[in-house]
């Protein structure tokens, strides 16, 4: 079967979890909740799947190589991290909504990439700058942190939503104190994930174009949202810094982490044309 | 005076002033383009928008002077920061933990009392229980009839914040080094042909290496769909008196020489040789296969008629390559006229009794190979691998300390709980209020 047929099916299943987690949290149904999770360890799994399967087709088009490699196949990888971070880190913050967001979240990427038509699925040969062992091991590590920082984006989101919202909305959603510590862990885990992503880059960039740092718009932008992630991390480690202006930082930290991801490679222009 | 320097450099309000201010700034060089030349500059902006920017070093603005100094600024931040805390770090990493310790139930951050109504019994070892699911296994000790119980685990990891901003200034550092003692450019060599001088990258001229590098092939290969596959440079080093090193530079494969690091970067069409024309005369329908060179003249079979190429076009009026053909009949005009490549066009001769057709020529390629030193690197590696280390021991290991000390008397007594963590403190306070055996006042 065709891998990206699987991934338009995997798109719907997300949609369908989103569904059930947001009506387990307006009628406050943990059956519903537990549905949802079942729905999205399912379409996970399929997910997984879908991106071995595509993995095997490429070796047998005899251009072998991991499934992360172009724009199509960053999308999928990207809402497949997001599904990962999110079964993680619901072990510790089970709530419907954070679940809503989180597969809604994941969703999104998929229906752009299988639905929207705009995004050429094929399966390509790699060019020669992405010949190398640091691929697998940048494009993990980047997207992974990217996917915390979707999480504490949807749930800086959300702890505006409950400081604003009507008092009969508030009294069903949790703590501000809840949404501010998911926002908080996300981001260190996401922000040494992305160092770790931008030091596979460096040392990739050294072997390919024999410097390490070389201000390209896409290095650039990944320093900027480490720098707004940094200053995240001291305003509330050093500085005890919380709630209104902490997520709006990792609002803002959002925002660069979707520019360096799309931004770069749509609006300017650089070595890192490929994504 | 030397007071408010340090404080103002040791400050988290610079801190972040400068991570949200570089931040800010980075993101200018990357809207206006960097390293162009100045005409092209003065193409895109008007005069006074040029003026402004050129002010500002914003057509190089991360080695500029302002963009320098708030990198100079940030590395005092953290070294400042970091030495600032070392004593209290060192402190709680290394101090030893008295196990009696009266004055830690006044003072620690987290501290509990219980007051027992009566004597109950195996309270020691439900205490020892609750350190243990805590923290870790507990030592005792007594004195003047109190138990006193203690553990502590994850010492290390408030060094792992000291690792990471130490690794930010090697990091630094070697940054540095590069930019002082390294060099970054660019050498274009024509297959066949050596060279030994490295263009240098943002106008800073030439630089003499002790050795030549020749080219004596350059290739690409290609996908079926037409892609690249593969771009290769064959070189050989020379090096005076020393035997010849040959060697291959792919993408993501550089060779490596004597401290400098040579990558496969760009390519181009340096010229075209070894053509092949097919001349085909009219009346005999014969076909004859012409090699020859750029302005070199050839007879063409059983004529006095000679047949030159003059012009060689890559692309020629969108129709592909070409060459601009000279035929020379004695006692006529020269005649000139454009040969492509395509089967379909017959390309006449204006008058006489030749066509021709351009059926092959060869590339003469020339490599693109970027060429770098940097001494800076393994500091930079290092540092890298510390960053990662330290983030390690923070995020992975908590530093906790727990104390209990349990009094008891013949009314009942009390239990008295001290604990420190590097974690998160709620959520340590939250699990120690479900595992107290009886809720007791404070």
């Amino acid at each position: 079967m065709n891998d990206t047929f699987i991934i338009s099916i995997v798109t719907f299943i997300y949609f369908f979890s989103a569904l059930t987690y947001l009506t387990s949290f307006i009628f406050g149904k943990r059956q519903l909740d537990r549905a949802a999770l079942v729905i999205t360890v399912m379409g996970g799994t399929i997910h997984t799947a879908a991106i071995i399967l595509r993995w095997i087709y490429s070796y047998r088009l005899g251009i072998g190589h991991a499934p992360l490699s172009n724009f199509y196949e960053s999308l999928v990888f990207f809402s497949w991290a997001i599904v990962i971070v999110y079964l993680i880190m619901r072990k510790r913050y089970n709530n419907s909504l954070i679940g809503a967001v989180g597969i809604f979240f994941a969703f999104l990427p998929l229906a752009y990439a299988s639905l929207s038509g705009k995004v050429i699925a094929d399966i390509q040969p790699l060019i020669p700058a992405l010949q190398s062992n640091w691929l697998i091991s940048h494009v993990i590590s980047s997207f992974l942190a990217y996917a915390c920082f979707a999480i504490s984006f949807g749930s800086s989101i959300l702890y505006f939503l409950k400081l604003k919202s009507r008092k009969t909305f508030q009294r069903i959603l949790p703590d501000l104190d809840f949404f501010d510590d998911i926002t908080y862990k996300m981001i260190s885990i996401g922000f040494v994930l992305l160092t770790l992503g931008i030091i596979t880059g460096a040392a990739w960039a050294d072997c390919a174009w024999g410097r390490y740092w070389g201000w390209d718009p896409k290095e650039t932008w990944s320093l900027i949202t480490w720098l707004i992630y940094g200053a995240f991390l001291h305003a509330r480690l050093a500085g005890g810094w919380r709630g209104v202006k902490m997520s709006a930082i990792s609002i803002v930290g959002f925002v660069a982490v979707i520019f360096t991801y799309l931004g770069v490679n749509y609006i300017l222009s650089g070595l890192h044309s490929y994504l | 005076m030397f007071k408010k320097i340090y404080n103002f450099f040791a400050s988290l309000k610079l801190t972040i002033f400068l991570f949200l201010f570089l931040a800010a700034t980075s993101i200018l060089g990357t809207l206006i383009p960097q390293g162009l030349s100045p005409e092209r500059y003065q193409e895109l902006y008007s005069p006074r928008l040029f003026s402004i920017f050129d002010f500002f070093s914003a057509f190089d603005m991360y080695h500029s002077w302002w963009f320098t100094l708030l990198l100079v600024m940030l590395s005092a931040n953290v070294v400042f920061c970091t030495f600032q805390r070392i004593p209290r770090i060192w402190r709680l990493t290394f101090r030893g933990n008295k196990i009696i310790d009266d004055s830690i139930f006044e003072s620690s951050p987290i501290r509990k009392t219980i007051a027992l109504q009566k004597n109950l019994p195996g309270i020691e070892q439900q205490s020892a229980d609750i350190i243990k699911t805590l923290v870790a296994t507990p030592v005792k000790d007594e004195k003047d009839g109190r138990i006193y119980l203690f553990a502590e685990k994850g010492r290390w990891s408030r060094l792992g914040m000291i690792l990471v901003h130490l690794s930010i200034i090697f990091i630094l550092a070697g940054g540095l080094i590069g930019t002082i003692w390294g060099f970054n450019g660019q050498m274009l060599i024509v297959e066949g042909e050596q060279s030994d001088t490295v263009t240098l990258f943002g106008d800073a001229g030439m630089k003499k290496l002790d050795f030549s590098v020749l080219c004596s092939d350059f290739t690409i290969d290609f996908y079926e769909t037409g892609m690249p596959k593969e771009y290769r440079s064959e070189v050989t080093i020379i090096e005076g008196e020393k035997e010849p090193i040959s060697e291959s530079i792919r993408v993501n494969h550089p060779l490596k020489h004597g401290g400098i690091k040579f990558c496969q970067a760009t390519y181009g069409i340096a010229g075209v040789k070894n053509f092949q024309i097919v001349a085909k005369n009219i009346t005999t329908k014969d076909e004859s296969i012409l090699q020859l060179n750029m302005m070199k003249k050839v007879r063409l079979p059983e004529s006095d008629t000679f047949f030159a190429i003059a012009k060689f076009s890559p692309d020629y009026e969108g129709r592909g390559p070409a060459v601009l053909g000279v035929v020379i009949e004695p006692d006529k005009p020269h005649d000139i006229f454009w040969i492509f490549g395509d089967d379909g066009k017959i390309n006449n001769q204006k008058e006489g009794n030749f066509t021709f057709m351009l059926k092959d020529f060869e590339k003469i390629y020339y490599t693109g190979i970027q060429v770098s030193r940097d001494p800076g690197v393994p500091l930079v590696w290092f540092g890298f691998l510390t960053i990662l280390a330290g983030f390690i021991l923070s995020l992975f290991l908590t530093h906790r300390k727990m104390w209990i000390r349990i009094s008891e008397n013949e009314n009942g007594g009390e239990i008295k709980i001290a604990a420190t963590t590097s974690g998160n403190r709620k959520d340590f306070e939250k699990n120690l209020e479900r595992l107290l055996p009886v809720s007791g006042a404070e």
